[in-house]
C-alpha cells in the first residue's frame, strides 16, 4: 500500500514520518509516537475520547486523517504540563471527584480548556452544551462539569 | 454533597491517590501495551444470526495466518452450567465449530503484524453457510414450533423457575387489582474502553501470561486454565488500569481463550482490542426483561399479592462465570422489593435466542425488576386513588422489623426504608407540581424505592451450582523495610478508587498515611485469589479482608514495639503510625519496626513471631447473606406532548449505604450509577430485526446520556450501619442504576396520567411516549 510523508508537530517536537492513507491520527499518536494518553473509545467520531489540539482546536483524532496533518501542530494530554489552565483543571478534575476509570479523562480535559480559554463566562448550561461531544460512562458528569465552573470562577 | 475531609481514615472524603496518572494521560489500558514482535487479531465473524456453518476459504498465501478452531485443536468449549434444576447446557466454542448462533460469533482469529492488515484478512475470508431460521424473540423462542438453537434441547430456554404461592382468592377480597405488560430493552455496557486481550507464552516459566481488561483476574485465570487445558499455575492474569467494566468485564471472553492459544502456537505476543463495532453488534448484551404482572391491593394499599410472568432474552449461549440465568432466575427473588409481601407467584423463563450472550450489567436483574414493581405499584395507586409515596409507606418493611427475613428468605440487615421515600417526597414541592398540572402542564413526579442486595457470599452462591461460589476474601498486608504498607487483593478496580479507599481503611486500622500505603491488585500472581470485583462486594470484602489483615499485622507491629521500649505488649497501642506507650509520649513508628525486622533482627525480641511483618487474613461477614443498601429515587419529569420528548427537571435520591468509607467516591458511584439508568430509562436500546440483526452498530445509533442529559441531583445519604460488616459499610455500586427507569417512568406516567396515557415499554422514547398518548386518544398502540 503506497505511504504518505508527514511532517508535523507534536507537543512541541518536530516529527516526519509515513502513514498509510487510511491511518488516522489517534493510531499515529498512540502506535508510532507512543502518545498512548490519547484514548480510543469509537473510531467513529462520537464519544470524543481521542480528542486532541490541532492547531489550537480541539478535534477527534479518530476521524483525521493522519495523511491530512502534514504541517500540522498536535498537541496531546502528554503535552500541556507547563499549561496553567490544564493544571487549574486537573486539580479541579481531583477535587470534584471528575474521574473514575480515567477513560474518557485526556479528552475530556482538552475540550474542558478549550471552554475554559474560550468562553470565559459559559454558565452552567453551556459548560454542559459544550461538553455534550465528549461521553464519560462512569462519572454521571456532575463532576466534570462542577470542575469546569470552578477553574471558570477561579479565572474571573 | 459536601465533600469534607475527616482525618484519611474511613469516612473520609479523600482525594483518590489514583487521579495523577489519568489526568496526565499516564493510565496504562491494554491498548496501550505493546511487546516486541506482536501480532494483532482481527476476528472473522459471522455476518447472520443463525446458520450452518459450512466452511470458511482462506485468502491465498495467507493460508497460515487465519486461524479456525479446527487450526486450534485441545481448546475446550465456555461451558457455565448451574445446579439450578432443569438448567440446559450450552457449549460455547472459542470459534464457531459448525453452527452460527448470533451474529458476531468469532468464526476465525487472522494474525497480521497490525490491526488494519488483520482485518484486511478478514475481509478477504470466504464464508460458507446455509442459513436457518432465526429465533429473535425471547417470547416466541421457547414455543414448539421453534426451531431449536441447541439441537440436544427440547426448547429454546436455559431455565424455567417457578414459585407457585396460591393467589386464587385474592380477587375475591382485593380492592384494587392491576395487570401490566411491560418490557425493558436489550441495552449494551459500553464502557468507553472496550475488552483487550494481550497474550504472550513465558517458555522459561512455562506460563501464559493474559493482560486482559478484567473485573477478575483470578476467576478469568482459572476459566482459561481450564479451556486450555493448563494448570493454573501455568496462567498469570494481570489487568492493568481497566476504562470502566459494569460487569462485562465480569465473563471469560472467547476471544481470551483464542489469543492464549495463538500465543502458544505461534510463539509471539498476540493482542485483540475490540473496537466499538464488535462491543455493540458482538459482544456487550445485557437486560431485555418482558413482564406480565399482576398486583392485588386491599384499599389502603396494602399488598394482598404478587403474580409475574418474566422473560428473559438470554441470548445464545451461558456465558462464564455467571451464566445464563443470572437475570431471569433472580426476578423471583427480587420482586418483593423492599416491601412487605405476603404472597407471590412467580414463573421466569431464561429464553434463548439468536443473540449474543445476556452478560452481567450494574444492577443486573434488579434495574428490571424495580421497574416492573414500581409502575405496578403506581398503577394499583391510581386505581385506589392514593399518592405514590402511600402506597410505598404502606408497604415499606419498617424500621423496626429488622432485620427482616421476607417472603422468599432474603434478610434485610438494617435501615428506615420509609425515612428514606419521606426524605425524597419532602424535598420537592408536590403542590406546586399539581397545580402545574391542573393548569395543562404535562408534568410528571415519580418515586421508585428498592433495595440493593450486595456482597452476598457462599450461603447465597452454593445454592446456584455457578462456576464459582464467593467463599473467605482475603487480602495480604505487609510492610516493607522502608515502612510502605503494602496491599495485595485479589479484586480489582475499574473505575472505584480502591487504591484510595483501602488504604483509608489501611489508616483506619495502623494510622499510616495513605501515601505511604500502596495497593496492589490487578495481578494474580501478586495477589490473593479472590472472586474479584462484582455484585457490590468489594468496599465490604475487600474492605473487611485489609482491615482484618492490618489488625493482625498491629498485633505483631505491637509486640516488637514495645520490646524495642523495653515495655510489655499490654502497655502499648498502635496509632497514627506510631507504637506508643500508653501512659506517656514514647513512641517508636511503624517504620521503626519494619526497619528492625528487616535490617536490624539482632534487635528483635525473643520469641518474636516468626511470620513476621506480613499477614495473609480472610473475611467474611457472618451471616453472609449480604448487605441491603436502599433507596428512594424521586423524578420531575415535563414531557412535550407535541414531540414526545421527556425532560428531567428535578431528581432527588436518598440513599442508605451503611458507613461510607470515602463518601465522595460513593457520590460519584450512585451519580455514574444514575447516568446509566437514565439511559435505561430514556436512550438506550439495542433492537433487533426478525432475522436477528443488530440495528444499532455505533454511538450514532446506540444512545449514551450525555452532559446535558443527566441533571444535577440532589443526593443525601442516610447511613444505617450494617450490623454484620467490619465498619457497618453496605455494598452500593450498583444501587445509581436501579431506580431511574421505575422513577422517570412513573414521573412521566404522572404527567401523562390526565390524558389517559401510560408508558410501558423501555426506554421511554419520544416514539414510545407518542404512541402512548396516541393510544390514548383511541388510536393504535
Amino acid at each position: 500500500m503506497s505511504r504518505i510523508a508527514v511532517s508535523l508537530t507534536v507537543n512541541g517536537e518536530a516529527a516526519r514520518v509515513e502513514v498509510e492513507p487510511r491511518e488516522h491520527l489517534a493510531d499515529l499518536l498512540r502506535g508510532t509516537l507512543l502518545l498512548t494518553g490519547t484514548h480510543i473509545g469509537c473510531e467513529h467520531g462520537v464519544c470524543g475520547a481521542c480528542t486532541v489540539e490541532i492547531d489550537g482546536v480541539p478535534a477527534r483524532s479518530c476521524i483525521t486523517h493522519a495523511g491530512s496533518c502534514d504541517g500540522a501542530t498536535v498537541r496531546t494530554i502528554e503535552g500541556f504540563d507547563d499549561d496553567e489552565v490544564m493544571a487549574a483543571l486537573r486539580e479541579a478534575f481531583s477535587q470534584e471527584h471528575a474521574l473514575q476509570c480515567g477513560y474518557c479523562t485526556p479528552g475530556m480535559l482538552v475540550t474542558a480548556r478549550d471552554i475554559v480559554l474560550r468562553l470565559p463566562d459559559a454558565d452552567e448550561a453551556r459548560v454542559r452544551e459544550e461538553l455534550a461531544g465528549n461521553l464519560c460512562r462512569c462519572t454521571g458528569y456532575r463532576g466534570i462539569v462542577r470542575a469546569v465552573l470552578h477553574v471558570l470562577a477561579a479565572r474571573r | 454533597m459536601t465533600v469534607e475531609q475527616r482525618g484519611f481514615g474511613v469516612g473520609a472524603s479523600l482525594r483518590r491517590k489514583e487521579d495523577a496518572r489519568f489526568l496526565h494521560g499516564r493510565g496504562r489500558f491494554v491498548g496501550d501495551i505493546t511487546r516486541p514482535g506482536m501480532l494483532e487479531v482481527a476476528f472473522l465473524r459471522s455476518p447472520i444470526a443463525h446458520a450452518r456453518l459450512l466452511g470458511v476459504t482462506k485468502p491465498q498465501g495467507a493460508e497460515k495466518r487465519v486461524f479456525t478452531l479446527a487450526d486450534l485443536p485441545g481448546i475446550g468449549t465456555i461451558r457455565a452450567n448451574s445446579a439450578l434444576p432443569g438448567f440446559r447446557v450450552s457449549e460455547q466454542p472459542a470459534l464457531a465449530k459448525d453452527r452460527l448462533r448470533h451474529v458476531g460469533e468469532a468464526i476465525a482469529a487472522c494474525v497480521a503484524g497490525s490491526r488494519a492488515a488483520a482485518e484486511d484478512l478478514a475481509a478477504a475470508c470466504v464464508l460458507d453457510y446455509e442459513a436457518l431460521p432465526a429465533v429473535h424473540d425471547m417470547l416466541q423462542a421457547p414455543l414448539p414450533d421453534q426451531p431449536l438453537i441447541h439441537d440436544h434441547w427440547t426448547m429454546n430456554a436455559f431455565l424455567e423457575t417457578r414459585r407457585n404461592d396460591d393467589v386464587s382468592g385474592l380477587d375475591a377480597v382485593a380492592a384494587a387489582k392491576v395487570t401490566r405488560t411491560l418490557r425493558t430493552s436489550r441495552q449494551c455496557m459500553a464502557p468507553l474502553e472496550g475488552r483487550g486481550v494481550l497474550a504472550e507464552w513465558d517458555p522459561r516459566l512455562e506460563q501464559m501470561i493474559v493482560t486482559t481488561s478484567t473485573q477478575m483476574p483470578h476467576v478469568t485465570k482459572t476459566g482459561l486454565a481450564d479451556c486450555l487445558g493448563l494448570d493454573e499455575g501455568q496462567v498469570r492474569i494481570v489487568s492493568p488500569d481497566v476504562g470502566g467494566g459494569f460487569g462485562y468485564k465480569g465473563i471469560l471472553l472467547p476471544e481470551e481463550i483464542v489469543c492464549a492459544s495463538l500465543a502458544i502456537r505461534l510463539g509471539r505476543p498476540v493482542r485483540w482490542l475490540e473496537d466499538r463495532f464488535e462491543h455493540l453488534s458482538a459482544s456487550a448484551n445485557c437486560r431485555e426483561h418482558h413482564y406480565v404482572i399482576t398486583a392485588w391491593a386491599d384499599k389502603a394499599g396494602k399488598l394482598l399479592g404478587v403474580e409475574c410472568e418474566a422473560t428473559v432474552d438470554a441470548g445464545a449461549y451461558s456465558s462464564y462465570p455467571f451464566g445464563a440465568c443470572l437475570e431471569a432466575a433472580q426476578v423471583g427473588s427480587i420482586l418483593p422489593g423492599p416491601y412487605v409481601l405476603p404472597l407471590l407467584r412467580c414463573h421466569t423463563i431464561s429464553a434463548c435466542t439468536n443473540k449474543p450472550p445476556i452478560l452481567p450489567y450494574r444492577g443486573v436483574a434488579r434495574t428490571g425488576v424495580c421497574y416492573a414493581m414500581e409502575t405496578t405499584l403506581d398503577a394499583l395507586a391510581r386505581k385506589l386513588d392514593i399518592t405514590a409515596e402511600a402506597i410505598r409507606l404502606a408497604n415499606l418493611v419498617p424500621p423496626d422489623a429488622m432485620p427482616y427475613r421476607n417472603l422468599v428468605g432474603k434478610v434485610f440487615d438494617s435501615g428506615d426504608y420509609p425515612e428514606a421515600l419521606r426524605r425524597a417526597v419532602a424535598a420537592f414541592d408536590l403542590d406546586a407540581i399539581r397545580a402545574r398540572q391542573a393548569a395543562g402542564e404535562a408534568v410528571g413526579f415519580g418515586l421508585a424505592t428498592f433495595c440493593e442486595q450486595g456482597a452476598h457470599g457462599t450461603s447465597v452462591y452454593h445454592a446456584w451450582g455457578i462456576p464459582f461460589v464467593p467463599g473467605f476474601e482475603q487480602a495480604q498486608a505487609r510492610l516493607s523495610p522502608d515502612g510502605v504498607l503494602e496491599l495485595r487483593v485479589g479484586v480489582h478496580s475499574h473505575g472505584q478508587g480502591m487504591e484510595t479507599t483501602l488504604a483509608q481503611v489501611a489508616n483506619e486500622i495502623l494510622g499510616v498515611h495513605p501515601d505511604k500505603v500502596r495497593v496492589v491488585h490487578g495481578d494474580t500472581a501478586l495477589t490473593p485469589y479472590s472472586t474479584g470485583t462484582w455484585g457490590s462486594r468489594a468496599m465490604v470484602m475487600a474492605g473487611g479482608a485489609v482491615a482484618e489483615a492490618c489488625r493482625q499485622l498491629a498485633g505483631r507491629v505491637a509486640a516488637i514495639g514495645a520490646a524495642l521500649m523495653q515495655v510489655s505488649v499490654a502497655e502499648v497501642e498502635v496509632a497514627d503510625g506510631k507504637v506508643r506507650r500508653r501512659d506517656s509520649d514514647v513512641f517508636v513508628t511503624i517504620a521503626d519496626v519494619a526497619r528492625t525486622w528487616y535490617r536490624a533482627p539482632q534487635n528483635l525480641p525473643p520469641g518474636v513471631d516468626k511470620g513476621g511483618l506480613e499477614i495473609t487474613a480472610g473475611y467474611r461477614p457472618d451471616p453472609d447473606t449480604g448487605t441491603h443498601s436502599y433507596a428512594c429515587h424521586a423524578a420531575v419529569a415535563r414531557v412535550d406532548v407535541r414531540t414526545g420528548a421527556v425532560v428531567l427537571e428535578d431528581y432527588v435520591i436518598v440513599e442508605d449505604g451503611g458507613k461510607l468509607v470515602n463518601p465522595m467516591i460513593v457520590d460519584g458511584q450512585v451519580m455514574g450509577g444514575l447516568a446509566q439508568g437514565i439511559g435505561t430509562a430514556l436512550y438506550e436500546e439495542m433492537p433487533y430485526d426478525r432475522d436477528g440483526q443488530p440495528l444499532a452498530a455505533t454511538l450514532a445509533d446506540y444512545l449514551l446520556p450525555g452532559t446535558t442529559d443527566v441533571p444535577d441531583v440532589r443526593l443525601e445519604h442516610m447511613e444505617t450501619l450494617s450490623p454484620w460488616t467490619t465498619f457497618g459499610q453496605k455494598g452500593i455500586g450498583e444501587s445509581g442504576a436501579i431506580g431511574p427507569p421505575g422513577a422517570i417512568v412513573n414521573a412521566i406516567n404522572d404527567a401523562l396520567a390526565r390524558l389517559g396515557a401510560e408508558v410501558f415499554d423501555l426506554p421511554a422514547s419520544p416514539s414510545r411516549v407518542l404512541a402512548a398518548i396516541h393510544a390514548a386518544k383511541g388510536g393504535v398502540r
